[in-house]
């Protein structure tokens, strides 16, 4: 009983995780654009997702050890710092983004302004990575996510004609005054959105944090194709609600306000009370994890304790990093920059990073060294190496498509 | 000789970086018709948003912060998109079409800075300026579509 309850509350806090400020803009702004006819890009990266993220709990599981410890083990200090530069970098920008998505949702309930209050969220963000247990965040602010369903339900109440949406689903059903370039470079940023490199750091070291032993790999298994598909309908439900309500009003979505305004077509007030409460569950949960993996990425590559398992004391240069990395964010929040592109950019640039981050899970999930047994089989590698190459495409295509389409303009 | 050609390469590029950076824009006409178009197509978003948050307010399907943010939001997005049209210079065959997509654009801020103040005031079914947000949605589509 104590197993199914485990793999339920893994389960819906996968779903409730699995959204972030990335995926509420990036989703809204390509179904406002171009329908359904980019949801094959949200399957392709969730499915990725998936694969990268059961290599890395399984290393995580087996080996009792995260991911940038052993990658620099593995391939050395030169390719680690390769790995933690790129890796941490668009973890940082998304951190700030997430910082800001929580101030941009309590602008919405306030209309105090997102700057004014992103200091506040950050003040807060820190006192629940340095008091909050590792199991509270991420059981809390992941069932709390789970209010993003009320997209799903909102599309359903805006009745769309299914057939008609479901025929979007074509990549050559793309709107004709979109030209291709723009349309390439949002699945880019879509895809870049779904297999953002955070999420496995988190996960990985969550599995540490959580002390998962290979007896855990099966619950793990679960949370991951269960709770990480069913988080992508979510995706795909904010697209779909976007696409009913802005496309044929040619209305682009570019503020958090708007991505939050088909739910209240469709359900009046209530509805909009979910979904902001949705989205300060999804965005605070993120800027937890994204603030975690920043301090777990620095500390495992530096070799000093980490973690929410011990002490803040005996693991003071991890909680210093949380305390500066806060710091930083909410500096640049200040200056008055819009979230909302800084959450574009995040995007694109993970888009450019992901080779970095999932390069060494592959080489380090097949070495029997570290996982005995359990390393990659025949089905893993196969996905593992069709997935580094579309990474890299996407990796190599992520900057030119950016500059050509002016940030996806046209 | 590797080291000459790199230099005048890299010469070139910030020769370009620095052209780029010129406080007014001196596209050909074809430039400054896509840029109109595009401006104009930003706007026709930012007009049809508002009309649609005032719609949806009118209803009581949303509250009062919510419509005052994303009014607000749409104000500060039109009023970006017209001054950056309006630091284009005009080629020499398009300073009437200028001057109209100006006055279009400037008609365009002004409508949504409006519904704007009615937001903040809890008027949000005001006829005329639905009547007008409406118009503007079709005339800023109509012009986008002719450059």
């Amino acid at each position: 009983m104590k197993r199914y309850f485990a793999v339920l509350l893994g389960v819906l806090t996968a779903i409730g995780g699995f959204v972030d400020i990335g995926d509420l803009v990036t989703n809204a702004q390509a179904g406002a654009r171009f329908g359904w006819s980019l949801v094959w890009v949200v399957v392709l990266g969730v499915l990725g997702i998936c694969v990268f993220a059961e290599m890395s709990g399984r290393i995580a599981a087996v080996s009792h050890r995260a991911t940038f410890d052993l990658v620099r083990e593995r391939l050395g200090p030169r390719m680690g710092l390769l790995n933690l530069f790129g890796s941490m970098s668009v973890t940082f920008l998304t951190f700030i983004a997430e910082i800001g998505g929580v101030a941009l949702a309590l602008q919405l309930l306030s209309s105090v302004s997102h700057v004014l209050v992103a200091m506040f969220v950050a003040a807060a963000v820190w006192i629940v990575l340095w008091r909050a247990k590792f199991s509270s965040i991420e059981n809390v602010l992941g069932l709390m996510g789970l209010a993003l369903i009320v997209f799903a339900v909102a599309l359903w109440q805006l009745g769309p004609d299914w057939s008609e949406l479901s025929s979007q689903l074509s990549p050559a059903e793309k709107p004709a005054a979109e030209g291709w370039a723009v349309y390439a470079f949002f699945g880019v940023a879509l895809f870049g959105a779904a297999m953002t490199p955070y999420e496995v750091f988190f996960f990985s070291s969550g599995g540490v944090e959580e002390r998962w032993t290979s007896k855990d790999i099966g619950v793990m298994r679960a949370n991951v194709f269960l709770g990480f598909p069913l988080g992508g309908v979510l995706s795909v439900a904010i697209a779909g609600c976007a696409a009913v309500v802005f496309l044929p009003q040619g209305i682009t979505v570019e503020t958090l306000g708007q991505v939050g305004l088909p739910v209240a077509v469709a359900l009046g007030k209530i509805g909009l009370a979910v979904v902001v409460l949705g989205f300060f569950a999804a965005t605070f949960g993120a800027a937890c994890e994204t603030g975690l993996s920043v301090g777990y990425s620095l500390a495992q590559y530096s070799g000093f304790q980490w973690g929410k398992y011990v002490r803040p004391r005996e693991a003071a240069g991890f909680h210093v990093v949380l305390l500066v990395a806060t710091v930083l964010a909410a500096g640049v929040l200040l200056t008055g920059v819009d979230p909302i592109m800084v959450t574009e950019v995040s995007v694109v640039f993970s888009a450019l990073a992901l080779p970095l981050t999932y390069f060494p899970i592959l080489v380090v999930a097949n070495d029997p060294d570290y996982l005995g047994e359990h390393r990659n089989g025949r089905l893993a590698n196969v996905l593992g190496v069709f997935y580094l190459v579309v990474i890299t495409i996407a990796s190599i295509a992520a900057i030119p498509l950016m500059v050509i389409t002016s940030m996806g303009q046209g | 000789m590797k080291l000459r050609g790199l230099t005048a390469a890299l010469a070139g590029v910030l020769a370009a970086l620095l052209c780029s950076c010129s406080l007014v824009e001196e596209p050909d006409a074809a430039a400054w018709d896509q840029q109109a178009a595009q401006a104009l197509e930003d706007a026709a978003s930012e007009v049809a948003t508002t009309r649609l948050a005032l719609e949806t307010a009118a209803q009581e399907r949303v509250w009062s912060s919510y419509t005052t943010v994303v009014v607000a939001d749409a104000e500060e997005a039109i009023v970006t998109v017209a001054d950056n049209l309006a630091r284009v210079q005009a080629p020499a065959g398009r300073t009437e079409q200028a001057a109209d997509v100006g006055a279009l654009m400037d008609r365009a801020v002004a409508s949504v800075r409006a519904a704007r103040s009615l937001a903040v005031q809890g008027r949000y079914d005001d006829p005329a300026s639905i009547d007008e947000l409406d118009r503007l949605a079709t005339d800023l589509e109509d012009a986008a579509g002719a450059r």
